[in-house]
């Protein structure tokens, strides 16, 4: 079971780093035709922002850990062991509920845009935003799991940071 | 007010109280807000998939990180901290000063803060701490208060994020960055040969004048890319967004080819670390994008105007006591969050007070950047302590005398706009 997790996170995190990969080759490639050749491809642009798009949702769905998210921890850690469990707790079930809440309204709005298409590519525009009904599902699943785990006394997120979390200091760049 | 906003407000400032991840926070709260005002649910969805997928300029972000993260992994810092020996080491405190000097030249051609403390700021603090000189507490202090200057010079992503919000030039805002970004240069070489003469501290071995050739043709193509970046930029060929790939193309060829030093591996990881980061600043952007459309709705810039309006507020009233709310909340929050969600609401009141958004916009960048190395949250801070080992609390102590002279700093940049705007006004700026 930890094993295939592991497997799966690290082909989640490939799939990030191969989007990421594509969308700056593609930048790369409009450069060029527009400035090197003079005749710019009309497709590049929105392989661009697609891959954008899925890069964000996708990566933040199964790439980040707890560490990585932008958070305001100063509270969390100054106050005692329980409380803690009961912030943690209450967080979880928040995103679980608001997120469970507005998930069919978002798959209609995804849905509706099964009769357009993007504009040069062509794809179904429901499944280029489809990536944020997969996120959608990812957080429910996560935080319902969470606040399960919580209750029933298991460790709280940041005691489990054991595994693959290498030096990365977690945290966003800017 | 309404009572569904002021709802999403509780909500919001709640979860990211307890800790909860403040993208998934905003969400949470735009779904209570829409539950509340009896609208569409589906709604905070379409801001955000919209937003992100409409938003072109938003992709010099990425751009951006993977340009510094391939630089930090290239031998590119190592040619341009052997430059900076040869120029800056002679004097009092040199490894200092050198530190500062790297920082400035790093901050012409990435536009992250953390990414220049955590690639060229690392090795900078190992060499002051071995040559044993250097408290550790004192080199974290430096490389953090030096490393905020990155995105003040272009590139810089927290202007691009700026500009998103507030409809003001990208590239103006660029050129509006450099003299305050050299003033801060100067004021932190100013203040390290000060504190390096009260405490002795003595200069490196200085490089004989005939090697400086030499050393500045190493270092020269790496010190070539400012010059690409903004050339590309002022000179009209390339947009801001495009710059950003060129510039990483650009570290990608000198790293591969002229310094070869980087592997497929080594790549594999830089695209893996610049695509987490990206996806977590990419998040916190997208449910940004949810909440101002709801503050928008809500009409409450309007509202903040008119408060102000009431009270009667000059100008430059106006900005002093914006600056102090920022510098308040940039020791709690997180610089993206700042720029995100708090500067939108002051936008149209800079508007109706006839401040300029380009010299507003550089003012409240180098404030979020002091909010970098102000305790308890300050990103710089545990970036090095995550990097180095150093405790926050020992460069806390030492850090003091440079957020002083910072913010010293920010206020001549509040009361002379005229340091922001000179350079853009020379490229055409009407403002």
């Amino acid at each position: 079971m930890r094993r295939t997790l592991a497997w799966l996170r690290a082909l989640a995190d490939n799939v990030s780093a191969a989007l990421l990969a594509a969308m700056f080759a593609a930048f790369i490639l409009q450069i060029f035709t527009r400035y090197v050749m003079n005749d710019p491809l009309s497709w590049t642009q929105e392989v661009c922002v697609t891959a954008w798009l899925w890069l964000v949702l996708w990566g933040s769905a199964f790439s980040l850990t707890e560490r990585d998210q932008v958070r305001f921890d100063v509270l969390y850690t100054w106050v005692g062991h329980r409380t803690r469990r009961w912030f943690a707790i209450t967080s979880a079930a928040a995103l679980f509920a608001g997120f469970a809440a507005s998930f069919p309204a978002s798959l209609d709005y995804i849905t509706f845009y099964r009769i357009k298409k993007s504009p040069t590519i062509g794809i179904r525009l429901d499944v280029v935003f489809s990536v944020y009904a997969i996120f959608a599902a990812a957080v429910i699943v996560r935080s319902g799991y969470e606040v399960w785990r919580l209750l029933r006394g298991g460790r709280l997120p940041e005691e489990r940071q054991t595994d693959h979390s290498e030096e990365h200091t977690g945290v966003p760049t800017i | 007010m309404s009572p569904a906003f002021t709802l999403c407000l509780v909500v919001l400032f709640g979860l990211a109280a307890i800790g909860a991840p403040i993208a998934h926070s905003m969400i949470v709260a735009a779904v209570v807000y829409l539950a509340v005002a009896g609208q569409d649910l589906g709604l905070a969805a379409e801001q955000m998939i919209q937003g992100i997928y409409d938003s072109f300029i938003i992709l010099a972000v990425p751009l951006f990180i993977v340009a510094a993260n391939i630089m930090n992994e290239g031998a590119i810092s190592d040619r341009l901290l052997d430059f900076c020996k040869a120029v800056v080491g002679r004097f009092r405190g040199g490894m200092a000063q050198v530190d500062i000097l790297v920082s400035l030249i790093f901050s012409g051609m990435s536009g992250s803060a953390v990414a220049d403390a955590a690639g060229v700021g690392k090795v900078t603090i190992n060499m002051m701490i071995r040559s044993g000189h250097y408290s550790p507490g004192f080199a974290g202090a430096v490389v953090a208060a030096s490393a905020t200057i990155g995105p003040i010079i272009p590139p810089s992503i927290p202007m691009v994020m700026y500009a998103l919000v507030s409809d003001a030039s990208i590239g103006y805002l660029f050129l509006g960055g450099v003299v305050p970004g050299l003033l801060m240069t100067l004021v932190m070489m100013v203040l390290t040969s000060w504190i390096a003469h009260k405490r002795d501290i003595p200069a490196e071995e200085s490089v004989p004048l005939r090697k400086l050739p030499g050393i500045t043709f190493g270092a020269f193509p790496a010190l070539l890319m400012p010059v690409i970046l903004l050339a590309g930029i002022y000179g009209g060929a390339t947009t801001p967004t495009e710059a950003a790939a060129v510039a990483a193309l650009y570290a990608l060829l000198l790293a591969a080819f002229l310094y070869r030093s980087v592997t497929w591996r080594s790549l594999s990881n830089v695209f893996s670390e610049s695509a987490k980061s990206s996806a977590s600043v990419g998040l916190v952007i997208g449910s940004a994008l949810i909440f101002n459309y709801i503050v928008a709705v809500e009409n409450v810039p309007n509202s903040i105007a008119s408060m102000l309006d009431y009270l009667d507020l000059k100008p430059l009233a106006f900005l002093l006591f914006a600056n102090l709310l920022f510098l308040f909340l940039g020791c709690l929050l997180d610089a993206t969050t700042i720029i995100l969600v708090i500067i939108p609401l002051f936008i149209p009141a800079c508007r109706a007070l006839g401040i300029d958004l380009v010299h507003f916009g550089v003012v409240a960048v180098v404030n979020c950047m002091i909010g970098l190395i102000t305790p308890p949250y300050g990103m710089l801070l545990f970036v090095i302590n995550g990097a180095t080992g150093i405790a926050v609390s020992a460069i806390v102590r030492e850090i003091v005398p440079y957020l002083l002279a910072l913010i010293a700093t920010l206020l001549l940049l509040i009361l002379f706009p005229d340091l922001t705007l000179w350079l853009p006004r020379q490229f055409g700026y009407q403002g």
